[in-house]
């Protein structure tokens, strides 16, 4: 079992959703989030007011797949959120032990 | 004395129950007996629908089975028959227990009986859950129901509605005593306020609103609970009034729903859900001759649910103003009213004057002020007087005159801060709808998305409410995008225009099919005909109103994205719709329930905003109309001039397509007509004259000086610009239109000076009169310290433009603004390609596109246009 943490632009988030759902994953933990990586803040005029925008607006998606769905699950939020540009965002996959359903005590992938 | 038991039939054929070794095949014979009922109420109530009989039958029959059960008990134990009785509180006290609903029941001992009887009381309660009801017993002494505890509130409350069912009768007679003459009398005024407490919890669980798209029909604002407080609060008075026939007829209403819900869902579930709508309204349940074929729709039957909540909740509020439970109104503000006024403001309540002093019905323009009253001061209005109102409704309209003053008495409700409990006040009355018919397609209407939270007209008013909560609700710890939009709210020249906006925003949805933002158009048109405003404040009304979806939509795309912003541009092409929008989705989204506008979405919301407002700025002057691209716009424009559409293009071509798209063809059309009258009069001038803002456009062919010269004459005049924007064609003809208020009111108070300025104006453009001798005679009015301090900014942007330079200019607005900066460029030998004057509240924020000579200014004279500017208006604010 794998985690998928995944940054990508809020406009991206509708075409990543719908290829996931696609390919099966229908649980996604969504989270509204700001900040910056490579492509950093700058400063911006508004009609003479100097303004920052130092930490942009960002989604964070969160989902837990199999072994077997992680590469194809990772592959589909790729080709949906790239535009090519600084500020697509980040893929960050990590290893899960376990997995428990409270409902029933259900263990392991049976209970993504 | 004991309460009979059932009757021996009943025994013999084995329906009555003893605690014996017999009990289970008993207790099975009672739940067939209980469920066969049951069956039966059932089959009466889908047969004729009345809520009411059916939970009456259903207490009788619970009764019987209670009783027996007890008899029997006691038939067993003799010592049961004194000293403790079995009383139904609650739910089951008043009489109304509806299907699924649990069974209160109060075993009441004199002293300790209830330790002895507690194996029989247990064994009533295991009977009764046996045969499928959920039972709460309690057991108290008798000492314990004379106070009431705020901590167990629930058990006081439901000792109000006790009631005997079964045991000894003195008992219930001493607790009688006890409630009535202790519980009721010492700690009314506790259970008073708890009641209150509660009332506003539960409400506000509810966002203090009664119009939820799925409303729950006992917890809801205006539902069973509601009326039950009534209920309680009237029996704690000493002389109760009946609250009155339409009051009943709500009740019975809310009854056969809950009723009908608890059998669709076979559970104590209250919730209205859309599907239980469609079966409400397809079965008739609640209305009267429900048997039509086919039931009615379910809009229709939504609107008589609200209508009957509505009534309870209005009669909840006169009980809890008689009580004095009703909350001080929050921020009640004082205004002055004038003795005439026709009403006076006493106590936090609005009320007309004697009736017979008064007739609202004659007087509308009374009841407008009324209503204007309580928006400013969020005070309510007095029962008596909205009876007055609601009476005199059918014959207003025959006195109701439109026009501009409607527009103004409309305006000042929707400009006050309580906007929004005036509206609704208005609309409960039907005073809303009389004014604006277009509202009744959303009255009470129910719009099944699983993503608002309201029927449309109370959306409607939380949008409002939420604009006028930027100022009221701007404690110190409002986060900082609040602060953001009411500074920007403060900027708006005529917040009354996006408040209209949003008052007519969703009336489209009333209409059935295509596009609700068009059909809103539709309607928004027909209202601002009758009420007669100007050409200029209509398109940015209804231009609002297309497009107020359409920032949400820019929302979810790449708002840093140059193509997304420059797009969205594109649609709102002007600062001030850009503001009003931007407003607008702001209070559209928080509106839609109480969680939507996150703190994320708010941040992009501003940012796609301050994106827009630079874009706005920096490309006109490369976005040129050309004609044989046939734009939709020019297409309507040749339309309008069919057999000279060569010249209509020669005249389009090369305007700035902002010119284009902030004119409705009708005005392109006119600028296009003065153009043919150039040989009598070069200087072809149109003036429209408006109460709060007025518009003078000059067409005539570009030449030097012209922009400085115009903005003289206003000077001159004492005119204050708002707004002013200059632009000309391929062929040199320029089109420059200034927005300005009156500030001696000159124009106002004297309607032959109207004349005399249009000609003064022309007089200085052709040189007649010299611009130095009527600044001289300039009455020059006392300057006002400003709220806000402006730092003068001045930047050059070499980029905007591919032949032009941009200047912007940020500074305070003080009269006069304007003419020293034109008239620095004009002695500088600049030309203005293009010019875009706007004022943000105190800040005048003015953006020119210059060339010197056809070709984009210098350093050197950047340099120097940057000193001589900082001193024209250093000189100007002195």
């Amino acid at each position: 079992m794998q985690k998928i943490e995944a940054v990508i632009q809020p406009s991206k988030l509708d075409a990543v959703k719908d290829a996931l759902v696609e390919l099966g994953i229908l649980g996604i933990t969504i989270f509204e989030v700001r900040g910056h990586g490579r492509q950093k803040g700058h400063t911006e005029f508004y009609r003479g007011r100097e303004y920052a925008v130092d930490l942009l607006p960002k989604i964070k998606l969160e989902l837990f797949v199999t072994d077997e769905t992680a590469e194809k699950a990772i592959q589909a939020i790729i080709t949906a959120a790239r535009t090519g540009r600084i500020g697509d965002g980040k893929i960050f996959v990590s290893k899960i032990d376990e997995a428990i359903r409270i409902r029933n005590d259900e263990r392991g992938e049976i209970a993504l | 004395m004991q309460i009979p038991c059932g009757n021996d039939n009943q025994k013999a054929d084995g329906l009555g129950v003893r605690a014996t070794d017999d009990k289970i095949t008993n207790d099975e014979t009672m739940r067939a007996e209980y469920e066969r009922r049951m069956v039966g109420i059932c089959r009466d109530f889908e047969g004729d629908g009345d809520g009411l009989v059916a939970i009456a039958v259903r207490t009788a029959l619970v009764d019987e089975l209670v009783g027996r059960l007890w008899a029997a008990e006691m038939d067993a134990d003799s010592s049961l028959a004194k000293g403790i009785v079995v009383v139904a509180v609650g739910g089951y006290g008043r009489g109304h227990l509806f299907p699924y609903s649990d069974i209160d029941l109060l075993f009441c001992a004199e002293k300790g009986e209830a330790e002895a009887a507690k194996d029989a009381i247990r064994r009533v309660s295991q009977a009764l859950w046996d045969c499928g009801m959920r039972v709460s017993p309690g057991t108290r002494k008798l000492a314990e129901c004379e106070r009431f505890s705020a901590e167990n509130a629930e058990f006081g409350l439901s000792l109000l509605d006790r009631r005997l069912v079964a045991g000894d009768v003195t008992v219930f007679s001493k607790l009688e005593e006890k409630v009535r003459g202790k519980l009721m009398v010492r700690d009314a005024k506790a259970i008073r306020t708890e009641l209150a407490a509660l009332t506003r919890e539960r409400h506000a669980k509810y966002g203090d609103t009664l119009f939820h798209l799925e409303p729950n029909v006992k917890d809801c604002p205006g539902g069973l609970r509601d009326a039950n407080v009534c209920g309680w609060l009237r029996l704690l008075q000493v002389s109760p009034d009946a609250e009155g026939e339409e009051f009943e007829e709500a009740v019975a209403f809310l009854a056969s729903t809950r009723c009908f819900l608890h059998y669709r869902h076979e559970r104590d579930d209250n919730a209205l859900d859309w599907r239980a709508q469609d079966a409400a309204a397809e079965q008739g349940i609640g209305l009267v001759g429900r048997r039509k074929p086919g039931g009615v729709d379910a809009a229709y039957w939504m609107r008589v649910y609200f209508r009957h909540a509505r009534v309870v909740e209005r009669c909840l509020l006169h009980e809890f103003e008689a009580n004095g439970l009703a909350p001080a109104p929050v921020g009640l503000r004082r205004i002055k009213l004038a003795g005439s006024s026709g009403f006076r403001l006493k106590d936090g309540h609005l009320m007309l004057d004697a009736a017979g002093e008064s007739d609202p019905a004659a007087e509308p323009e009374i009841v407008l002020a009324l209503f204007a009253a309580m928006a400013a001061t969020g005070a309510r209005l007095a029962a008596e007087s909205e009876q007055r109102i609601a009476n005199a409704v059918p014959r207003l309209s025959a006195n109701l005159e439109e026009g501009p003053g409607l527009w103004r008495a409309l305006c000042e409700i929707l400009c006050g801060e309580r906007a929004g409990a005036a509206l609704r006040a208005m609309h409960a009355l039907g005073l809303l709808e009389l004014i604006l018919p277009e509202f009744h397609g959303i009255d009470a209407l129910v719009i099944r998305d699983a993503y608002h939270r309201y029927t449309v007209d109370e959306h409607t008013f939380v949008v409002i409410d939420t604009l006028h909560g930027l100022e009221t609700d701007a404690g110190p710890d409002a986060p900082e995008w609040r602060v953001k939009f009411r500074s920007m709210l403060r900027e708006l020249q005529s917040p009354g225009l996006l408040y209209l906006a949003a008052l007519l925003h969703d009336t489209g949805k009333g209409r059935v099919g295509g596009d609700h933002a068009l059909e809103s158009v539709g309607l928004a048109k027909s209202v601002l005909a009758r009420l007669e405003m100007d050409a200029y404040d209509s398109a940015l009304v209804l231009r609002l109103i297309a497009i107020h979806l359409e920032m949400s939509a820019a929302l979810r795309r790449d708002i840093f994205d140059a193509d997304t912003v420059r797009g969205f541009a594109g649609r709102v092409q002007t600062h001030e719709l850009l503001r009003m929008l931007t407003l607008f989705t702001y209070a559209d989204i928080q509106a839609v329930h109480p969680d939507a506008l996150t703190p994320w979405k708010a941040e992009n919301l501003w940012r796609l905003s301050m994106n827009t407002a630079t874009q706005l700025d920096r490309n006109v002057d490369e976005e040129r109309v050309h004609a044989r691209g046939k734009d939709e716009r020019i297409v309507r424009v040749l339309e309008l001039l069919r057999g000279r559409e060569a010249e209509a293009e020669r005249f389009v071509e090369g305007f700035p397509e902002r010119y284009l798209k902030t004119r409705p063809p009708e005005a392109i059309v006119q600028h296009f007509e003065m153009t043919t009258r150039f040989e009598a009069e070069p200087f072809q001038i149109s003036f429209q004259y408006g109460a709060a803002m007025s518009e003078i456009t000059l067409v005539t062919v570009d030449r030097p000086r012209l922009f400085s010269g115009m903005a003289a004459a206003l000077a001159a005049w004492g005119m204050n610009v708002v707004t002013a924007d200059a632009y000309a064609n391929q062929a040199g003809v320029v089109v420059d239109s200034f927005r300005f208020t009156d500030t001696f009111r000159t124009l106002e108070l004297n309607v032959s000076e109207r004349e005399r300025f249009v000609e003064s104006v022309r007089d200085l453009l052709a040189g007649r009169a010299s611009v130095e001798k009527m600044l001289s005679g300039r009455r020059r009015g006392k300057r006002k310290t400003p709220r806000v301090s402006v730092v003068t900014k001045i930047d050059f942007d070499e980029t905007a433009s591919s032949h032009s330079t941009l200047l912007q200019v940020v500074a305070q607005d003080v009269p006069g603004l304007l003419r020293a900066m034109s008239v620095t460029l004009s002695a500088l030998g600049h030309n203005v390609e293009v010019a875009l004057v706007d004022t943000e509240g105190e800040t005048a924020i003015d953006v020119f596109y210059l060339t010197h000579g056809g070709q984009k200014l210098d350093g050197d004279q950047e340099n120097e246009l940057l000193r001589e500017l900082l001193e024209a208006i250093e000189e100007n604010a002195r």
